[in-house]
């Protein structure tokens, strides 16, 4: 039997963690060590953010962890606790995100499956920078897989996003 | 028994220690079944792979106090454990420090995951691409806390990390630079190059990764040089004999050539599914060669007289 | 024929023909509901076994533990399959479940549904398999020798394909020159974003429905038929939207499972492969290795041309005789050739099922062919390009197979196209190495190919779609396709607009639900855009005919036609669609069926159209490395007038893309059946900074004139023909020889600091 350390918390099943998604405040009893991808997409049903490679490979699953990029799938529920995070459904809450206008106008996606990470991504990239140099744009993309486009419309449409002060959002 | 396995579950249970006499305690007494977490992704790549199995239970090293933050300290730059690889890569005063880690960070996995990867887990796995940056930083490590224990050179950890006695309760709580300003000592041009290669640009397990810094004085003479070179999951180590064979010397093709033979036989890891042993020491060789051949090679050639490295020897 | 002013397709060349796709809102928020992200209440979680071992006998299965955890619902075997225990889209040999042998880790052995993943993860687990390993065969020409132990009672040749057009042997004694070399390509994987899965509802009615991915929903709901004995009538299947494909979805996944499990708890079951699962379980491209020899004259003509073509399709037919006959037909390729001798096979192996995918064999053919073009090139001591102008297939020629074709001047479109592109000026001058990084040289190669379109002859290829004014005033456009990202629902709205004046607004395009949709045959073999155009030219008339007796019965005269909104005549709107609904007491509908057009001459997947590629691309080689990096690219393309400019550039853009993975980086590596690349963290596709280059599309639009068969698809096309260029251009570059994809670096490193290598011969 392990002796009672004090001051060291403790959690198993029935653990409880909160934080806020898209400005909510959320509570969930869940495992400690659930992913916030489960979290988001099957406790809150919030299905925008995708499951593919669950190994922090691909970014589909990309949300804002306190105005940062971070895989869903690699962050567990522990560590959310207290946490500001934004899903793709929070990007867009108060109207087309002027990235996402981009990424229509320019055609910067074909299956959409990777889109709503993508956007995360570039989002985060022109709050935090509005004028990137191109290294920037693809670093910044460079842990956001797409398999149909070739990137080259979704360059197109962070240019635009860009150029049309895809930073700002008015909403 | 823990009460865990009264579920069928596999969830494993959480501690969050508030001090690293707390963490250790805990390791000591859970043993096997549990492991340190800090960002914890390359846990869960390790998981998701079925490389390990999901622990029993996890102990959360981000409450513990003293392994955060970025600070000046006794002439040194401290980084705390906990600090993101994201915060390596963009941190002015980790720029300044040391060039060399930032580069480093600035290739491991991409931006989202280096916001939750922590340098104390890229130094603890014992391969991390940070860890040839620090070699040739002559970065130390706080190993068991920040204040208790020893400061250990990167050099030292490794060896034991890789030994056979490595005590698995190890947390490494910081790392410390000699700050920026202690480096400008020799007079001359300062160089400081990382280099990484994988299989693909971006976004890859590395093959090879190779650091080195150094001046290059007035005289073109090489002073200070520290090489060191890593990648996949190889232990990096600092390549000593090139160093030896570059203290002091000028530049010349058979110099070159040497440090090649020298690297050859200094740095041998072993092949992996994706690329030989050969393939990496080449690859560490010529990537040390050729940053040197450019530090050292003055650029009035003009663009319209391509000159190679063969050319360039021969003068 | 017209005159050819062509140029470069992008937003700014396309003016308003570049249209907003009506997926794009819902894809960009993130709001659109793939199949996979369905859920329904009282739902369950569905998970399969897969086989531990490569290849073994099964001795026992026990599941009792498994189904006794509280809540699990149902565990299922090989014994729980009422109807056909297989599975296949031309050959259904593949297991729903393996009874008592396994040929590969993907085979499924066990399935379950519970009430979350953990435990349906947590009952698989429980399940025991007894297993006896027999030996793994790896190596397809292993699997061929006599000694080697049978995967399959008909042996371990899934099929062989040959062709033979007069005597090769004899005419290589005529040669000037022969190339001789073996080319080796990767087991690709798709590596759709989304992984298979969907949702299975049992109906109240006594229907199933089906929500999973498939490229021909009236395929699965025949092959899902036939596995659950229940008559196709009472399985709906809805297969769109699709989060990527690329032919890896065709054939059946988990629908067996998915559906088995939820008629056998009466729940809801959602089955999502892990990555993981999906790269054991699913499909990839055929690795194949192709030996050729190939002769011409002192001139560059070709004579003669002998390949062998050796297949791995893994456990499982799926299509692998059909790609293999794909990549017969595409050794020989746009290049007239008197003596030809191709025997090719596919064989069994313990190794991951290869199956369809984008290119269907012409992306590993291509390489080979051109490789030898380019070898033969360099003993004639001509330029690569032009050995290629004297040897293509003109205006008239018959196909690869001595096949009549519809009349085509596509090869002479794309090489002239590309002949005058900056790349190709920028060609012939020498490689170049930068002064201060002299390692890395770049080079310029250029590639061209024909690839076939359509399933080919003798296969049922059925085409079809209807129109139908609804009661609520939309008009109906329903197909038998499926959209997975290829931006067909866009094309469709654009031909209707564009061609026959409707607005977007009046329309509503259905597709992917067997319930309601005609069959149109599959969305494969770059076939869609070619077959909704054709069907279109058939409904539209008589339908716009139906429409206007429609207005003339509801009293608004004769004579008007359709366009925005409703009917006009003489330039005013005399009634909206909504008005015309209202006024008719049921909808008006027209249909069409036919089938896409064949050869005439009876050969099994002849194909009669083809579009045409050529492709100039410049490579830095990194000689420190032995890395190589795509810089810059131009791609012709004559596939017919362009459809749909977004969508056009887009699949030659994300066709080249997959293309460098396949030429760089991509291989699903195995050792003894097992994969070593289990996820996207070692297996690698193309990040933006491994694509960031220029990439210029130009389409060549004009057709000959007797051609009626409009825009063909361009799905494949554009990743058939970029691994033969930039292995044409890193022979530029270091003057080495890529037999062997991805390009192994290790095969490009130079030491040039290592005593006595010094002076590299490749410089200046």
């Amino acid at each position: 039997m392990l002796d009672k350390i004090p001051d060291t918390m403790e959690a198993g099943r029935g653990f409880q963690v909160g934080f806020r998604v898209n400005g909510h405040p959320v509570t969930l009893e869940v495992p400690p060590s659930r992913r916030l991808l489960a979290l988001i997409r099957e406790d809150l049903g919030l299905t925008g953010t995708k499951r593919s490679c669950e190994l922090g490979r691909c970014g589909s699953c990309m949300v804002l962890l306190n105005g940062r990029p971070v895989n869903a799938c690699l962050t567990m529920a522990y560590q959310c606790e207290g946490a500001d995070i934004v899903t793709i459904e929070g990007i867009s809450a108060g109207g087309l995100h002027p990235v996402q206008q981009a990424f229509q106008e320019e055609g910067g996606f074909q299956c959409g499956y990777c889109t709503p990470g993508m956007v995360v991504s570039v989002v985060a990239l022109l709050a935090a920078n509005p004028q990137p140099a191109p290294e920037e744009i693809e670093e910044a993309l460079s842990g956001n897989l797409c398999r149909c486009t070739g990137y080259a419309s979704i360059l197109r449409a962070v240019n635009r996003a860009i150029e049309q002060g895809g930073d700002i959002h008015e909403n | 028994m823990l009460q865990w396995r009264e579920d069928l579950l596999r969830t494993p249970v959480l501690y969050q220690p508030s001090t690293l006499e707390e963490a250790r305690k805990l390791k000591r007494e859970l043993g096997a079944k549990a492991v340190y977490a800090a960002g914890g992704t390359l846990l869960r790549t390790l998981w998701e792979n079925g490389t390990a199995a999901l622990p029993e239970a996890l102990i959360d090293l981000r409450g513990v106090a003293g392994f955060s933050g970025v600070r000046h300290e006794d002439g040194h730059l401290y980084i705390g454990a906990l600090t993101e690889l994201s915060a390596c890569r963009s941190h002015g005063e980790i720029a300044m420090a040391s060039p060399v880690l930032r580069e480093a960070a600035r290739g491991i996995a991409a931006p989202s995951v280096r916001n939750i990867a922590t340098i104390g887990g890229n130094i603890t796995c014992g391969y991390g691409d940070v860890l040839p940056a620090l070699l040739v930083a002559e970065a130390e490590l706080a190993v068991s806390g920040p204040d208790s224990s020893p400061w250990v050179p990167v050099a030292a950890w490794l060896a034991d990390r890789w030994g056979s006695a490595y005590d698995p309760e190890t947390i490494v709580a910081g790392v410390r630079l000699p700050s920026a300003s202690a480096c400008i000592e020799l007079g001359g041009r300062r160089f400081e190059v990382y280099r990484k290669v994988g299989r693909r640009e971006a976004f890859t397990p590395s093959l090879v990764t190779a650091a080195l810094v150094g001046t290059i004085g007035e005289d073109g003479v090489l002073r200070g040089v520290r090489i060191a070179a890593g990648g996949g999951s190889s232990r990096p180590h600092r390549l000593e004999q090139a160093e030896a064979l570059l203290e002091g010397r000028r530049f010349s093709a058979e110099l070159m050539s040497s440090l090649c033979e020298t690297v050859h036989e200094e740095y041998a890891p072993s092949g992996d599914a994706f690329a030989t042993g050969a393939y990496k020491t080449k690859t560490a060789a010529n990537l040390i060669a050729a940053e040197l051949w450019r530090l050292l090679h003055p650029r009035e050639h003009s663009p319209e007289q391509p000159v190679s490295p063969g050319e360039m020897a021969s003068e | 024929m017209k005159g050819e002013e062509t140029m470069l397709l992008n937003r700014e060349s396309s003016g308003a023909r570049w249209r907003t796709r009506p997926d794009g809102l819902e894809k960009v928020t993130g709001k659109l509901q793939y199949l996979t992200d369905r859920s329904a209440e009282g739902m369950l979680i569905g998970r399969v076994l897969r086989s531990a071992k490569p290849h073994a006998r099964i001795l026992g299965i026990r599941t009792e533990a498994a189904a006794n955890v509280p809540g699990v619902y149902a565990v299922l075997t090989h014994e729980d399959v009422p109807g056909l225990n297989a599975f296949g889209i031309a050959f259904p040999h593949q297991p729903v479940f393996c009874a008592d042998r396994v040929r590969y880790t993907g085979d499924a052995i066990a399935a379950v549904a519970a009430e979350n993943e953990e435990l349906a993860e947590y009952a698989l687990s429980l399940i025991e398999v007894d297993y006896e390993s027999l030996p793994v065969v790896t190596d397809p020409e292993e699997a061929l020798r006599e000694e080697a132990i049978l995967l399959h009672p008909e042996g371990n040749v899934l099929h062989r394909a040959e062709y033979r057009e007069g005597e090769p042997e004899a005419a290589f004694a005529s040669c000037a020159y022969v190339a001789e070399e073996t080319y080796f390509t990767p087991r690709q994987m798709h590596t759709y974003m989304e992984t298979e899965g969907g949702l299975f509802v049992p109906e109240a009615d006594g229907k199933l429905t089906v929500y999973s991915a498939t490229q021909h929903g009236l395929k699965d709901r025949m092959q899902l038929s036939r596995i659950l004995a229940l008559p196709e009538e009472r399985i709906r299947v809805v297969s769109s939207p699709i989060g990527g494909s690329f032919g890896g979805k065709d054939e059946l996944n988990v629908q067996p499972y998915g559906a088995l499990l939820a008629l056998r708890t009466g729940r809801p079951v959602r089955m999502h492969n892990s990555r993981a699962e999906s790269v054991r379980a699913g499909l990839k491209r055929h690795p194949m290795k192709i030996t050729m020899r190939t002769g011409c004259d002192r001139e560059g003509r070709l004579l003669a041309h002998t390949v062998r073509v050796v297949s791995d399709t893994g456990a499982y037919a799926t299509l692998g005789a059909e790609v293999l006959n794909f990549a017969t037909e595409h050794v020989i390729g746009p290049y007239q050739i008197k003596h030809i001798d191709v025997k090719s096979v596919c064989v069994y192996t313990n190794n991951g099922v290869s199956g369809e995918f984008r290119g269907f064999g012409g992306n590993q053919a291509i390489f080979a062919l051109e490789g030898q073009i380019d070898r033969l090139a360099a003993m004639v001591g001509i330029d690569p390009w032009e050995i290629r102008r004297r040897n293509l297939r003109k205006l008239g020629d018959p196909g690869p197979l001595g096949q009549p074709i519809a009349p085509t001047d596509g090869a002479r479109q794309v090489w002239e196209a590309l002949e005058a592109s900056s790349l190709m000026v920028e060609r012939r001058g020498s490689p170049v190495r930068e002064p201060y990084d002299p390692w890395t040289v770049t080079g310029i190669g250029a590639a061209i190919a024909m690839h076939g379109a359509g399933l080919g002859f003798g296969i049922p290829d059925p085409a079809g779609g209807l129109l139908r004014l609804a009661p609520d005033g939309r008009i109906e456009a329903v197909f038998g396709y499926e959209e997975f990202g290829q931006g067909l629902i866009a094309t469709m709205e654009q031909m209707l607009v564009e061609q026959y004046g409707f607005a977007a607004e009046d329309l509503r395009i259905i597709i992917g639900d067997t319930d309601v949709v005609p069959n149109s045959g599959s969305s494969t073999a770059s076939r869609a855009t070619s077959m909704m155009w054709m069907a279109l030219r058939r409904l539209v008339p008589d339908f716009a005919a139906k429409l206007t007796a429609a207005v003339e019965r509801a009293g608004g005269g004769a004579g008007c036609h359709p366009g925005k909104g409703g009917m006009w005549k003489d330039g005013n709107q005399v009634m909206t669609y909504v008005e015309l609904a209202q006024a008719l007491s049921e909808p008006i509908v027209s249909e069409t069926a036919f089938s896409y057009p064949t050869t005439t001459m009876e050969r099994v997947g002849a194909h009669f159209l083809y579009t045409y590629a050529a492709v100039a691309v410049k490579v830095e080689v990194n000689t420190l490395t032995g890395r190589v990096r795509i810089v810059d690219q131009y791609h012709a393309i004559a596939a017919g007038p362009v459809a749909n400019p977004q969508g056009y550039l887009g699949q030659i853009e994300g066709g080249a893309a997959m293309a460098a993975g396949f030429t760089l980086t991509e291989d699903a590596r195995m050792d003894e059946g097992l994969y070593l690349t289990k996820n996207l963290d070692t297996y690698l596709i193309p990040t933006v900074l491994d694509f960031n280059g220029r990439i210029q599309v130009e389409p060549m639009e004009d057709l000959p004139e007797q051609d009626t068969y409009g825009p063909r698809g361009v799905g494949e096309v554009g990743s058939v023909c970029l691994a033969p260029a930039v292995a044409s251009a890193v022979f530029q570059a270091v003057g080495k020889r890529v037999n062997r994809l991805p390009i192994e670096p290790e095969l490009l490193q130079e030491m040039p600091f290592m005593s006595g290598k010094a002076v590299d011969s490749h410089v200046g």
